[in-house]
């Protein structure tokens, strides 16, 4: 209601209580006149009153409306300055460090006097921001804990490169990264992965944690299409060992830390690479419908062999996999099948004729795996899970005919030699405190190489 | 044409692809709020939250809360507000639209800032949330469903979004 029509409304309603409070009293008609002049004074006088109230309204209202404007005003800077301030802590907005480990108990089943403890990793990363679109990133790891000459540990870099977006949908890359295949290599925080330690196929068969030097053009697409290409350093047959005079391993734990695969033990690292050979790589990854992931990767390149013997041809390793996770709600499925092949290798093994451990020319191997969240409270999680697993590291070999891939006696220490494939059930849980800590535990069992067969405790972090 | 050849020529590639360039900050506050309200004028909402109200926040939501990167404000029909959380390393800004009914509208991603992980950008991730309100569970694996390789991306800006909600209920909501 406009407030001006307010006074003839309020003043007319009092004469009218006025009126019949008198009426109370006497008859209306009866009203002397000292009593009507006397009612008209008060009239007035109230309706002066009311004029002055109506004024201090006005400046109330005036008031209430400066103070709601300049509430907002300051709203909006104190709006301003949090959008304008600086949103990290720390030594600076720019700069990030992040970290992740793993501490593993295992114990063989067959075996116990060959149970380890082992903090398998330790990592720091630290990532810097040149600018909106140019990022660093970079991992520094130590392995086995200690890390010197006549210590077992390693002291790596595992990334080290520059991104700069291109635009929305690319960005190139240069530097040590990592390779783009598999579920695993990309994401091997102990958080992001069931089992105290990796499978069996993403780390024989798909070396892990694999990264090569190069450049790489990267995306994602609107429709939730990744890809990723690039050139980077390869193989270097050089780096393999035909002559160990003992198996390389004795457990699963020395088999997945001792690089006998073919890929882990020819990866260079980009640790004086050889760079006369190049390998390209690309890789496609399906994420548009949520909880749903698939994609494939292909790697290929010749490799450097050594000078003796001389004359050796060019050998070319080629690597390919597929891989898809499907999480629907509590549940996560997952598989992966991987494959490899070296070309040429006929003339390198014959000229190690004999020796305990040529060249395989294929290895594969896959596994499907389900895991499903039983129990969530309050941030902690308890996810049990089962995996099967098929590897092979030596699926075939171009070797001096009758001779053996893997010799047939006795190895030096009295036992048999170990054979390069199984087939592997693991039953365990992964038990997290928060997304950021996981306790694990399962249990590994082995049906060709049956001594294998372990329990093991983990510890994992990634922050 | 050698493989080292080859290699030399990947940095006149990138320059080459480098025209359209954008930065990583997808939409600008302002761009966001256009989209999200048309022309409607929105009005900065003051989020002077007490300590009871920070802690109660807290407690519904279950992640830590600190008033100061939520921003809000107030549409004729609806909120839209601003926050960023933590994605893998480094900080994801986002900003969702609530009706008037306290349903989510839309979120959208303002800006991302590491090489790896933006599939939370994706606008099938993104629709699960519309229609949400408070109470509803919000958690990854449940009735969020994560994209894998960006598992820590979704999870914190469903935390977020949880969070959020809780702040509109608590500090917000009209009674």
């Amino acid at each position: 209601m406009n407030p001006a029509m307010k006074t003839p409304f309020v003043r007319t309603a009092i004469a009218a209580v006025l009126l019949s409070a008198g009426g109370a009293h006497a008859d209306p008609a009866g009203i002397d006149a000292a009593t009507a002049q006397k009612m008209e004074q008060q009239i007035e006088r109230l309706s002066q009153e009311l004029e002055e109230m109506k004024t201090q309204l006005k400046q109330l209202k005036a008031q209430n409306e400066a103070l709601a404007t300049q509430q907002q005003q300051q709203a909006a800077q104190v709006q301003q300055a949090v959008a304008a301030a600086p949103q990290q802590g720390g030594i600076s907005p720019d700069l990030s460090l992040w970290g992740y480990g793993e501490v593993y108990y295992t114990h063989p089943q067959h075996d116990p006097a060959l149970s380890q403890a082992d903090l398998a990793r330790a990592v720091f990363g630290i990532g810097y921001h040149f600018d909106d679109r140019t990022v660093f990133n970079s991992e520094f790891e130590v392995e086995h804990a200690v890390s010197s000459a006549s210590d077992k540990g390693e002291f790596e870099v595992e990334q080290f490169y520059v991104d700069h977006q291109l635009a929305d949908w690319a960005a190139v890359k240069g530097g040590l990264f990592l390779m783009p295949f598999g579920l695993l290599n990309e994401h091997h925080e102990p958080t992001n992965f069931y089992g105290v330690q990796r499978n069996f196929v993403e780390t024989l068969i798909i070396p892990s944690t694999w990264r090569e030097g190069g450049f790489g053009f990267h995306g994602d697409t609107s429709i939730g299409i990744g890809w990723d290409v690039g050139l980077t350093t390869g193989l270097n047959l050089g780096n393999w060992n035909f002559t160990p005079e003992n198996p390389l391993y004795r457990t699963a734990l020395e088999l997945e830390d001792t690089n006998v695969a073919p890929m882990q033990a020819t990866h260079q690292e980009l640790q004086l690479a050889d760079a006369q050979h190049l390998s390209q790589y690309v890789s496609l990854n399906y994420k548009g419908v949520p909880g749903l992931l698939a994609g494939a990767a292909l790697f290929t390149g010749n490799t450097a062999v050594p000078n003796t013997p001389p004359g050796l041809p060019d050998e070319r390793v080629t690597l390919w996999e597929t891989h898809a996770r499907w999480t629907p709600g509590a549940a996560d499925l997952s598989a992966v099948y991987a494959r490899g092949t070296i070309s040429d290798t006929a003339a390198y093994n014959i000229a190690n004729a004999g020796t305990p451990n040529p060249i395989p020319s294929k290895f594969w191997g896959y596994y499907l795996q389900g895991a499903y969240t039983v129990w969530r409270h309050n941030g902690y999680r308890l996810a049990p899970f089962v995996r099967w697993e098929r590897y092979d590291m030596g699926a075939s070999y171009d070797i001096a005919a009758g001779t053996a891939p893997v010799p047939t006696g006795l190895a030096a220490d009295g036992k048999p030699w170990p054979q390069p494939y199984d087939r592997v059930w693991t039953y365990g849980a992964n038990f997290y405190l928060n997304p950021h800590v996981v306790l694990k535990a399962d249990y590994q069992s082995f049906q060709t190489n049956s001594d294998f067969t372990r329990f093991d405790l983990g510890l994992g972090l990634n922050f | 044409m050698t493989p080292s050849s080859r290699l030399l020529l990947l940095p006149f590639a990138a320059v080459a692809v480098c025209a359209p360039a954008h930065a990583m900050v997808y939409l600008s506050v302002e761009e966001a709020q256009k989209l999200m309200f048309g022309d409607q004028a929105l009005t900065p909402l003051p989020l002077s939250l007490s300590p009871q109200q920070v802690a109660a926040v807290e407690k519904d939501a279950g992640v830590k809360f600190f008033p100061g990167s939520l921003r809000a404000w107030k549409g004729a029909d609806g909120y839209f507000f601003v926050d960023a959380v933590i994605g893998k390393h480094d900080l994801i800004t986002y900003a969702v639209a609530l009706g008037q009914d306290g349903k989510v509208r839309q979120v959208e991603i303002l800006e991302y800032r590491e090489a790896y992980g933006g599939d939370v950008r994706n606008p099938r991730w993104r629709k699960q949330f519309t229609g949400k309100q408070h109470g509803d569970p919000l958690h990854l694996g449940e009735d969020i469903q994560g994209i894998s390789g960006a598992t820590l991306s979704c999870e914190h800006v469903t935390d977020g979004i949880r969070r959020l909600l809780s702040v509109y209920d608590i500090a917000i909501r009209p009674r």
